[in-house]
This record gives C-alpha cells, sequence and structure tokens, in this order.
C-alpha cells in the first residue's frame, strides 16, 4: 500500500509545533530551588510533561498531579488539590510548589489562590511554604508563555523585599542549563552579583553523585526572588515579546531599572553582552575573551562559503527563533523559513529586516516568516523554498526522515539524541559551537549528495539526449584546415560536375564501396546491366588495388582525366577504409587530381576530419529531406552503431549527421554539393526548403534530380517526375543557391565525360550482371 | 514506612509467606502522589493509534497531541497516516464558544482531502465540559459520507488508563459491528500486539511456520480493510492482556470468538503461547510443526543464553511497567537468566495478576502498584536493584541511583518479544548491567570520601 501523503489542513493542527502552557510552567519551577510542581487537573498531564522533559533533560522529572476524577470535574477539585499538597509536602519538603492549572482545571472554573488559603488554614504547619498559583491553561498559549506566566507568578505572589542591593536580576527565556550555566559562569567572572531568575542549570542537569536528592537543591532561592524588588536593574535577555515580562513588571511595581537585552548569540550580541558587563563591573573585557572572540571570528570566516550555502529552516520558540535568526544572519545561512508555533506576530517585524537584508546580498527573492504553525506548514514551505538546513528541536525529526534535511538540533525538546540539556549557543564558545554544527550540516549533505547531484543533473541529460541526439545535431568538434582558395577554384573549375560541363573535363568513379548503411525506398544495389546508367549500379566492386590500377589505365585513356570520384556502389563511409585506400595510393601517384566523393551523410561527423586530410575537396550528399517527418517516409532503415533504426529515429538521426557532417566539411572550405530525389507527393513540396537549410549551411550547389522507378524498390510503382517539374523546381530555388542543371545521375563505375560515359572499356568482370550487395 | 504517603501504604506489599497479601490495586491515582500513570485519553490512543490507515484526531487543546505525537514505536508495512498527528487545537474562544464547529469543519476537511475510510476523533478532558457532542458530529459525518467516523470517549478524569483501553477497545467494537455476520475463516486474530520494533511481524512469521493464517490484527500494523475482517476468525489470542482482555470479552459475548490468553516475552512464555495456540484451534499438524520449530528455536536461544548466564546470575531485577501480564513474563525471564526479581509494579495490573506474582517471586520481593518515583527510589536502593526495567520516565531516576535501565515502553527500536526478543532482551539486559561506566562512577565517588 502507497503511503498518503498529507499536506497542511486548515481546520486541524497537524504535528504540533509547540507544546502547552503547564509545561513551560513546570520548566520556569525547574530554576526554583527546592520547588516541586503540582499540576491541578487529571493525571495524564503532568505523566506526558514529565516524560517530555526527562527524555529531554535526562533527569528525573517529577511532577504532581492533583489527579482530579469524574467526581472532582463536577463538583470540584479542591478535596484533590489539598490531599495533592499535602501528599506532595510530605514526601518532598519543598519550600516552594507551583500549582499550575491545566485546561480542565480552569475550564471548570478552579478558583486556585482560594484553594490555597484553604490549604494555610487547614495545615498551619505549612504556613513557611510558597505556594504559588499559576495559570497555565494549555489552550491560553504554548510552554513559552506558560514559562513566563509561572515567572511572572512567582514574583507577584511572593512577598518581596524592597531595601535597594547591589544585585543585577537577570531574566532568562527558555534555554539549555549549559547555556544558563555559561551566563551565570560569565557574571561570576565579571564579579557582579546577579540573580538569575529562573537557574535551571544545576536541577536540570545535575551531576552524578552518591547521593540523590529527589528535591530539586538549587535554582534562584526564596531569598533571592525577595531581593529582586530592589535590585540594582534587570537585564532580560531575550526578545520579551510578551506585553507582561518580569523584568516590566519589577520596573513598573518596584521601580527596579529595566534593560531588556538580546541573548548574546552570534558575535554581535555577545559584544554588548559584555561590554555591558565590563560597564557595570568596572573591568576591561579579560584578554582570554578577546581570544575567544578572535577565535570565533576565524571560524566564522572559515565556515563562511559553506554557511552561504545554508537555506535553513528555523522553528521553535520565539526567542529562540529570534537568536537563531541573528546567528544565521551573522554567518550568511538564508533562513528560507522562520517558524513558531506560538502566536507572536511581532516575531516577524522583529527579524524581517535581518532577513531580508541577506537576502538581499545573496539575491534570495522569497522566504516565509510564520507563526502559529503546524509542522506540515513547516514541512511544505521547506519543499517551496528548496531549504537544506533545519535548525530546531527534534520535532522536525520528521520532516528530516521525509525529506533528508539535516537538523541541526537546538531547543527544547531534543527526544532523539543524547544531550539535550547542554547544547551550547550563547557567546563566542556556544555560538561557535552552534555555527559549526550548521555549516558541517549543510557540508554534511553536500558531501553525501554532490555526486548523485551533479550526476542526476547532468549526466542523466546527456543520457536522455541520445534519442535527443537524432532529433537535434550532433556537436562536433571542428578543425579548421586552411584551404588554398585559388586551388580549391580551380579544381572546381575542372570539376565536369561543378563547371557546367563548360569544358571537357572527365571523371573516373571507382567502384570500391559496395555496403551501404541506409536503405532508400527507390533503391535497388543489385547488379549491373551494361546497358543501364544510375547511381548505385556498377558492373564489379574493386578493391583498392584494382581501383588505381583502373585509374592509371583511364589517366592515360582519357583526355582532361582531372577527377577521381568515389560514389559507391554503396556508401563511400560505410566502407572507409577502401575509400582511404584508394585514395592514398593514387594521391601518391598523382598529386594533382580532385578527389571527389558522393555519400548518403550518415558517417560523414565521423570521417570528416579525415576526408579533409585525405585531399578530399568536393563532396556531395544525397540529402532527400530535412524534416524527419518527411525523410522516415523516403528511408526503410538505417544501421548504425551496431543497431537498425527505423522510422522517425532512422531519418533523425541520418538529418543529423548529414548537416552536422556538411557544417564541418563547409567549414574547412570543402566544396560541398547537395543531391536530392525528386519524389513526387512526398518530398517535392519540400525541396525548397532542403535547398534553403543546403545554404543556410554553406553548401556550393544544389543538385535536384529527377526520381529513377527502379524494379524491386518500394517505390517501383512511385510517378517519375517530368522534366517540366523539375526545371520549375530548380527555378524556384535558382535565387537560393546555385543549381546543377546538367547532371547524368551516374552508374558507380562511370569513367570520361558526362556525355560520353566509356565504363565499359574498363569492366574486366566477365559476369556482367553481379549481385554486389544484398542489403 | 517513613516518606510513604498514608493512603499508599496498601498498595505496596512485601512478600513475606505463601498467604495472599491483598494488594490495592485497580484505583485511581493519589492526589500529590507523582503516578507513572497517564490518563484515559493516553490508555485510548496508545491502542488505536497503530491502525496505520486511520486519522486520529485529537479533539481537545493542543497538549494532549503533541505529547502523544508519534509516541510509540509501532511498525507499519502500510500506509502511515497514523504517524501525523491532527489535533483541532482548541483555544481560549473555542472553550468559551464551543469547539464542535471547529471538529465539523476539520473532518469535513480530511474527508474532502483524503476520502478516509475510518477517523477516530478522540474526545479529551474538557470537550465534554464545554458541551461538545462528539458522538452527534461523528454520527452526522459517518451518514453523511457513510464512512466510519468513530467517537473515542476519553477524558482524562473519567478513570485512569485502563479506562482509556476500555474506550479504545469499544471504539473498535463500533466499527466492527456492521461487520459481525460474516462467514467464518480459519484463521486467528492477534490481539494486544502493537508491532513496537516488528513484534507483530515476528509473531505473524510464527503463525506461518505453522501455516495459521491471520486474520487480523489489534491494533499492530493493522488497517481498515484488515480489521473489519476480524468477526470472522476461528480464535483471538490476547497478548497484552491488560489492554486488550476487555476486547476479547466482547467478541467473545457478541461474535462467539473465543480467545486465549499468550506472551511472546522469554522462551517459556513463547514456546508454550505458541502450542497453545494449535491446541485451541485442535491443529495438530500445527502442534507437530510448531513444536519442532520451538524446539530449534529453544536450542538456538539458549546455547547464547547460557553464556551470558555467567554474567547475569545473582543480578537483582526490579520491574516497573504497565500491565501485569507483562511483568510476570519479565520475572520469568529474569528466572530463566538466573536473576531475582527484587521490586515489581505496574501501573494497571489486575487483582488475579498480582496473585501471580506474589506467587512466583521470592521472599522479600517488593510489590506495588501505581508507584511513584519516591517509593521505586526506596525500595530499588533498599533491595539494592542493580537493574530496572520500565519506561522511559523512570530512565533518569535509575540513572541517576546508578543503576542499570532496559527500556520495555513505546520508544525501544529493538524488538524483545518471540525467540529474537529474548536475545536482544538478554544482551540489552547484559550490556546495562554489566556496563564498564559502573566500575569507574562508582570508584571516583568512593574516591572522594
Amino acid at each position: 500500500m502507497s503511503k498518503t501523503k498529507i499536506e497542511p489542513l486548515v481546520h486541524l493542527n497537524s504535528n504540533p509545533c509547540k507544546m502547552c502552557m503547564p509545561l513551560g510552567s513546570v520548566t520556569a519551577f525547574y530554576g526554583i530551588r527546592k520547588s516541586i510542581s503540582i499540576l491541578h487537573g487529571s493525571q495524564g498531564c503532568s505523566t506526558y510533561i514529565r516524560r517530555h522533559m526527562a527524555t529531554h533533560y535526562n533527569e528525573p522529572i517529577d511532577i504532581a498531579s492533583s489527579s482530579l476524577t469524574e467526581e472532582g470535574t463536577v463538583f470540584g477539585g479542591e478535596k484533590n488539590l489539598m490531599i495533592g499538597l499535602k501528599n506532595i509536602i510530605e514526601v518532598y519538603h519543598p519550600e516552594i510548589i507551583g500549582v499550575s492549572t491545566t485546561c480542565l482545571a480552569e475550564t471548570i472554573g478552579e478558583d486556585v489562590p482560594a484553594m490555597i488559603e484553604k490549604f494555610y488554614h487547614a495545615y498551619p504547619e505549612y504556613k513557611e511554604i510558597e505556594i504559588i498559583p499559576v495559570n497555565s491553561p494549555g489552550y491560553g498559549g504554548t510552554q513559552f508563555e506558560g514559562y513566563y506566566r509561572a515567572l511572572n507568578s512567582i514574583l507577584a505572589n511572593i512577598k518581596m523585599d524592597t531595601t535597594p542591593n547591589e544585585y543585577i536580576n537577570v531574566i532568562l527565556p527558555p534555554m539549555s542549563p549549559e547555556d544558563v550555566r555559561m551566563i551565570k559562569e560569565t557574571f561570576e567572572a565579571f564579579e557582579i552579583p546577579a540573580i538569575l531568575f529562573p537557574d535551571i542549570s544545576d536541577n536540570l542537569d545535575r551531576e552524578y553523585s552518591k547521593d540523590y536528592e529527589k528535591l530539586p537543591a538549587h535554582g534562584t532561592s526564596i531569598e533571592e526572588i525577595k531581593r529582586m524588588a530592589g535590585a540594582r536593574m534587570t537585564i532580560e535577555l531575550g526578545m520579551s515579546f510578551l506585553k507582561n515580562s518580569p523584568g516590566r513588571y519589577l520596573s513598573d511595581v518596584y521601580q527596579v531599572q529595566y534593560l531588556p537585552l538580546h541573548l548574546p548569540v552570534g558575535i554581535r550580541d555577545t559584544d554588548i553582552f559584555y561590554e555591558l558587563l565590563s560597564k557595570l563591573s568596572g573591568r576591561p573585557i579579560p584578554a582570554k575573551l578577546k581570544k575567544l572572540r578572535g577565535r570565533y571570528a576565524d571560524s566564522m570566516i572559515d565556515a563562511h562559503k559553506y554557511n552561504s550555502d545554508g537555506r535553513a529552516v528555523v522553528f521553535g520558540e520565539p526567542d529562540f527563533v529570534f537568536s537563531t535568526i541573528r546567528l544565521c544572519a551573522e554567518n550568511g545561512v538564508m533562513p528560507v523559513v522562520v517558524a513558531t508555533g506560538s502566536v507572536v506576530p511581532e516575531l516577524k517585524e522583529a527579524i524581517e529586516k535581518e532577513i531580508k537584508a541577506l537576502a538581499d546580498r545573496f539575491m534570495i527573492r522569497a522566504y516565509d516568516i510564520v507563526d502559529d504553525v503546524d509542522f506540515k506548514t513547516i514541512e511544505a514551505l521547506a519543499v517551496k523554498h528548496h531549504a537544506n538546513l533545519m535548525i530546531g528541536n527534534s520535532d522536525g525529526r520528521r520532516i528530516e526522515e521525509e525529506l533528508h534535511i539535516p537538523l541541526v538540533r537546538r531547543g527544547f525538546p531534543i527526544h532523539d539524541r543524547v544531550g539535550g540539556q547542554r547544547l551550547k549557543s550563547v557567546l563566542y564558545d556556544g555560538s561557535l559551537t552552534f555555527m559549526e554544527e550548521i555549516a558541517n550540516a549543510v557540508l554534511s549533505r553536500k558531501e553525501v549528495d554532490f555526486r548523485d547531484k551533479l550526476y542526476n543533473k547532468y549526466f542523466k541529460q546527456e543520457e536522455e539526449s541520445l534519442l535527443e541526439k537524432t532529433k537535434k545535431e550532433t556537436v562536433i568538434r571542428t578543425v579548421y584546415v586552411p584551404v588554398d582558395r585559388k586551388k580549391m577554384e580551380e579544381k572546381t573549375n575542372t570539376h565536369p560536375c561543378y563547371n557546367g560541363c563548360a569544358s571537357e573535363s572527365a571523371r573516373i568513379h571507382l567502384p570500391v564501396a559496395p555496403k551501404c548503411n541506409i536503405q532508400c525506398n527507390y533503391c535497388v544495389r543489385k547488379f549491373d546491366c551494361p546497358n543501364e546508367s544510375r547511381p548505385g549500379v556498377t558492373s564489379h566492386v574493386l578493391s583498392p588495388e584494382e581501383a588505381f590500377a583502373r585509374y592509371k589505365l583511364a589517366k592515360e585513356k582519357v583526355k582532361n582525366l582531372n577527377v577521381v570520384g568515389i560514389a559507391g556502389p554503396g556508401d563511400t563511409l560505410a566502407n572507409f577504409e577502401s575509400t582511404r585506400k584508394t585514395l592514398e595510393l593514387i594521391r601518391e601517384y598523382d598529386p594533382d587530381v580532385t578527389f571527389c566523393l558522393s555519400t548518403n551523410g550518415l558517417r560523414l561527423p565521423e570521417y570528416a576530419q579525415d576526408l579533409i586530410a585525405l585531399g578530399v575537396t568536393h563532396v556531395t550528399v544525397t540529402m532527400n529531406a530535412v524534416d524527419i517527418r518527411i525523410g522516415a517516409k523516403i528511408i526503410q532503415y538505417v544501421k548504425y552503431n551496431g543497431m537498425l533504426f527505423e522510422g522517425e529515429s532512422a531519418a533523425a538521426i541520418l538529418l543529423s549527421n548529414q548537416l552536422a557532417g556538411l557544417r564541418i566539411l563547409t567549414a574547412a572550405g570543402i566544396i560541398c554539393k547537395v543531391n536530392i530525389v525528386t519524389l513526387k507527393g512526398i518530398n517535392d513540396q519540400h525541396i525548397p526548403e532542403i535547398v534553403k537549410t543546403a545554404k543556410e549551411i554553406g553548401c556550393y550547389m544544389t543538385n535536384i534530380m529527377p526520381f529513377i522507378q527502379v524494379k524491386g524498390s518500394i517505390f517501383e510503382n512511385l510517378e517519375a517526375t517530368s522534366a517540366q517539374d523539375l526545371a520549375e523546381l530548380r527555378k524556384e530555388c535558382s535565387p537560393v543557391m546555385k543549381q546543377m542543371t546538367h547532371c547524368k545521375q551516374c552508374r558507380a563505375d562511370a569513367v570520361g565525360t558526362l556525355n560520353d560515359d566509356r565504363f565499359k572499356e574498363f569492366d574486366y568482370s566477365e559476369a556482367a550482371c553481379e549481385s554486389v550487395y544484398n542489403g | 514506612m517513613n516518606g510513604i504517603i498514608e493512603e499508599r501504604k496498601q498498595s505496596i506489599v512485601l512478600k513475606t509467606g505463601t498467604e495472599n497479601s491483598g494488594i490495592t490495586c485497580d484505583q485511581n491515582s493519589v492526589s500529590g502522589s507523582v503516578s507513572q500513570r497517564a490518563c484515559v485519553y493516553s490508555g485510548a490512543r496508545v491502542v488505536l493509534n497503530p491502525i496505520t490507515d486511520a486519522f486520529h484526531i485529537v479533539h481537545g487543546p493542543i497538549g494532549c497531541a503533541s505529547y502523544t505525537w508519534d509516541i510509540r514505536g509501532s511498525l507499519t508495512s502500510g500506509d502511515d497516516i497514523f504517524r501525523t498527528s491532527f489535533s483541532t487545537d482548541l483555544r481560549e474562544k473555542d472553550v468559551i464558544f464551543g469547539g464542535e464547529k471547529k471538529l465539523e469543519a476539520a473532518i469535513e476537511e480530511v474527508v474532502a482531502k483524503h476520502q478516509p475510510k475510518l477517523i477516530f476523533v478522540y474526545a479529551t478532558c474538557i470537550v465534554g465540559v464545554i458541551g461538545d457532542d462528539v458522538e452527534a458530529v461523528c454520527k452526522r459525518i459517518s451518514n453523511k459520507y457513510a464512512m466510519h467516523v468513530i467517537p473515542v470517549k476519553s477524558p482524562g478524569f473519567s478513570g485512569n488508563k485502563a479506562t482509556g483501553y476500555k474506550m479504545a477497545c469499544n471504539a473498535i467494537m463500533q466499527l466492527l459491528q456492521d461487520y459481525k455476520n460474516q462467514p467464518l475463516q480459519r484463521g486467528i486474530n492477534i490481539l494486544g500486539d502493537f508491532n513496537l520494533a516488528g513484534e507483530m511481524w515476528i509473531i505473524k512469521s510464527y503463525m506461518k511456520e505453522m501455516g495459521i493464517p491471520v486474520i487480523s490484527t489489534f491494533t499492530g500494523d493493522s488497517s481498515y480493510e484488515k480489521l473489519i475482517k476480524a468477526p470472522s476468525a476461528q480464535l483471538n489470542i490476547v497478548q497484552c492482556a491488560g489492554s486488550s482482555m476487555y476486547l476479547a470479552n466482547r467478541m467473545y459475548e457478541e461474535f462467539g470468538i473465543p480467545f486465549i490468553k499468550v506472551s511472546f516475552f522469554g522462551v517459556e512464555d513463547t514456546t508454550e503461547s505458541l502450542i497453545k495456540i494449535a491446541d485451541a484451534l485442535k491443529d495438530e499438524e500445527a502442534k507437530q510443526k510448531i513444536t519442532d520449530y520451538c524446539t530449534e528455536q529453544t536450542t538456538r536461544v539458549e546455547e547464547i543464553i547460557a553464556k551470558y548466564r555467567k554474567n547475569l546470575e545473582g543480578k537483582k531485577a526490579a520491574v516497573y511497567v504497565g500491565g501485569g501480564f507483562k511483568a510476570i513474563s519479565l520475572i520469568h525471564q529474569f528466572t530463566a537468566l538466573g536473576m531475582k526479581t527484587v521490586v515489581v509494579g505496574t501501573q494497571t495490573g489486575k487483582k488475579d495478576e498480582y496473585e501471580v506474582i506474589e506467587k512466583i517471586v521470592d521472599k522479600g520481593t517488593v510489590i506495588l502498584d501505581d508507584a511513584n518515583p519516591a517509593e521505586l527510589e526506596r525500595y530499588m536502593v533498599e533491595t539494592g536493584a542493580d537493574i530496572l526495567v520500565g519506561g522511559v520516565k523512570e530512565r533518569p531516576l535509575a540513572y541517576k541511583l546508578g543503576i542499570a535501565f532496559c527500556d520495555h515502553n513505546h520508544e525501544r527500536k529493538h524488538p524483545l518479544a518471540g525467540f529474537d526478543g529474548v536475545l536482544n532482551f538478554v544482551e540489552e539486559i547484559n550490556s546495562s548491567i554489566n556496563h564498564p561506566v559502573w566500575d569507574f562512577i562508582k570508584s571516583e565517588v568512593s574516591s572522594y570520601e
């Protein structure tokens, strides 16, 4: 069964590029010291989120649930939540508990703050424990919003200490524990007292130790959170896409100076980050950092050309997407699809400038920036923009599997690789690692693909063109052989076929070429009747040596014997070795004699250079059509490269070779003539077209010949052309090109002048009617 | 029992003698107790999701779909529509105004674009609360297009995971109702295998060995066309009893198809099950064939196991899995390897299964129903377990405690069923328990002391 291709749907989310608010809320609480979360809702939510986080962080994730049942749903979940809180305190002994609502709790209208109050009343011994309600219905947003809702809720619910202090609040967006740790260590290195909020670095990436503590022992303490109201300032990293960010809240309510700052991903934003820290601490940027920067810059150069091949799909949480786009832009990795599952229309405005600038540099026309999308949409856009790279969480792996586009794993969740909790993206060091992973992903694909790609792109076209070749023309290397024009003219003037019999020039046809490689429908190359004179006929086939002997004899006997022609009885080039040998023998004996040759042209491209080298100066090609549909009606078959072709392919092969061969010859200054057999109702209307083509490729003249009926040929019943028709045709064509009007359609063993064929004097054969070739 | 929630105490027992302790099980999870269980929806989804050419539409907010998308490693030999997650992705305004229209539009769109034969619509927690009549929508569209749009009643709060299994089985029965009058055919249905890592294919290869046709499979590598032939089978075999006994019961009551419970985990269970199938069909020829086959396979497998046994003898295992029947198979397998099972727990085990478990484990074994991580931690440490067999949620806990781990849940990528499965299992147990990493991390910690 074939697999169904699923395209994006309008009314359904197909493969979600987002998770739900409670997951974000729980993640934020994992950055608070000695905290635990309970989800107010049915049991599944906590289990799913536990599994989702456990496989990313490779840490035990404990999240309780109030385990709402049917009863709780109908009559309210207060009892469940109260028992849940009590049980969780007894097992975990937390200092702070996040009570995050779920879809269910919100839908049935649970008043969690009131329940918490009741709980404190019922259990005064637990009064010291901070219990924080978070409104986090799954339908209200993604994990991104849930994360910030938890942070805001913590700040709003804890009794803050407004006494001014030296601390700087550092609000962190969702990021990997490793990245949080790197930011934290930077503040420590500059000796700036900082409160990271939240700080998941040690709780979601714990070391192995003999003593396992089930309650996260690290992270932002309640004391530190309280101090945030009196801090020197708040640096909020990330884009603060949300109107109610914790930094703004601290500024609005406690007048703590608010400084939103890009995440230090990439060179620009890291520079700014370090400069700020340097100012705040009054310390210079350490030499070690400058070296790191230099090394990153160096790696950017090393990788820049590979990066510029990158056409990336960047997807995930808004802050991740934003900072990754900036890194990509610096490194010339073109983001062609930018996507987040959250509803953040502001994202487009915030990053489009970066993307457009890069697109303009690289002449890239199209890209898409989309929010509130699913993976099926992302997949369709990846195809549309020919993406060759994806950057985002492991939920992109289905697209990777489907489209074979490598995925650089960053963000949350990473479920199919180890080390999700330690992925680096920030500062020079993290940017370097991140950027090189991107470049290597581009390379990994290229290294694997390029052979096949180039093969498919170029080789296949050539393969296909094997058939194409027969339709178009063969392109063959042409070598220009300088020809002595004066000598050429002289030879033409003394050639009986070309000079219009102006002089008493004589010629000899040497029948050394018995075989033919095409079968024309009008031709039967059999035998010989000494009284018949037409092409394709000879009394005897000669070997080159015999031909040479006949030439010497004729030279003595015939006056003005200026031309040696080879005209069959088959095709001269189908018997090229005999032709060559004959001409070589004669040339050695008589350096001045003109060599003339006629052929059907099938193998002309192959031998054209040889003919020129042999000193052939006049070539005649019989070309009865320049349209393969007409050609197909004239020839029965073509034997070419060991294969038999019929119909239009046969005609196409023949035509393309005729034209290519003639082009080589005319380019070399060889005098070419095209013979055309007039076939009534077949090519007679087409002849002007043939003449035009002959002219275009540089032929000297055309010879429009009448058709001779030959018994036994396919055309034996075709009506012969009348002398009048022929004359008209020649007249019509004469403005286009010189016409031969005195053709005698000689035999293959003709000797003498055109008007006085003396071939019988030179025939040695005893059996006059001998079959020389049977197709 | 310090650190143990009061309400949980009846669900944890220590095997002391031969008497039955009467463990409390099959109850709702205790609030605040970090249960390992998921919800009704999850139970329903895991049972139905392997149906390869069905559209599984989750009607609810995104989370439910997001966390269960392609979660099972079920393989397919046909279509793979089931690997795409479809959700109506309900938002705030849908919660206020209702999501019925959105659902209807969604199904219409799927029908228009793909002409599916089978759609499941999972009703999650809030859809009933906001007043969506999912059943009515499904019925309307089913009638309109003469196709099957089947509602799966799975609000998370309406019970536990086992309730979800039942709801999935009800959905399957709703589909089969239309096809119940079919002439009897020679052959069986396989219930309760989900083709994780190709396990259904392994079981089917045994059936082929016996010359027994497989008519339908529930639900591993199944498709609409095959499912609807199920009522014509002679016999149902039930592998994952927890999820599929209810279906087997209903098919017996309503279609008259008898069933037997089988297990393909372990050499013994596999052999026994295969012979049981031949017996149930009264097929002497098949019995002879499979007896010979099993003898041959057992020899092959045991030769290899004998080598591993040296490495594993005396090691202690903790088992925390979904259903009781699987736990029993695992205890047998560990016994066959010369290992002891020191902790056994399940998410949804039944009373009769816990009775069997109590019988086959040694004294001192801790048995827990619906355990939480704190309990698992405590008893694994107390009993000195060397390896935990469980799902991926428990994996990091085992590792943090320096305990080896074997994933016996959805996400594994190698089969554990059948004879090949036994080899994979023993290999996995050995490569984790006897991994060099434990030597180093343990020595490093002690050198700091």
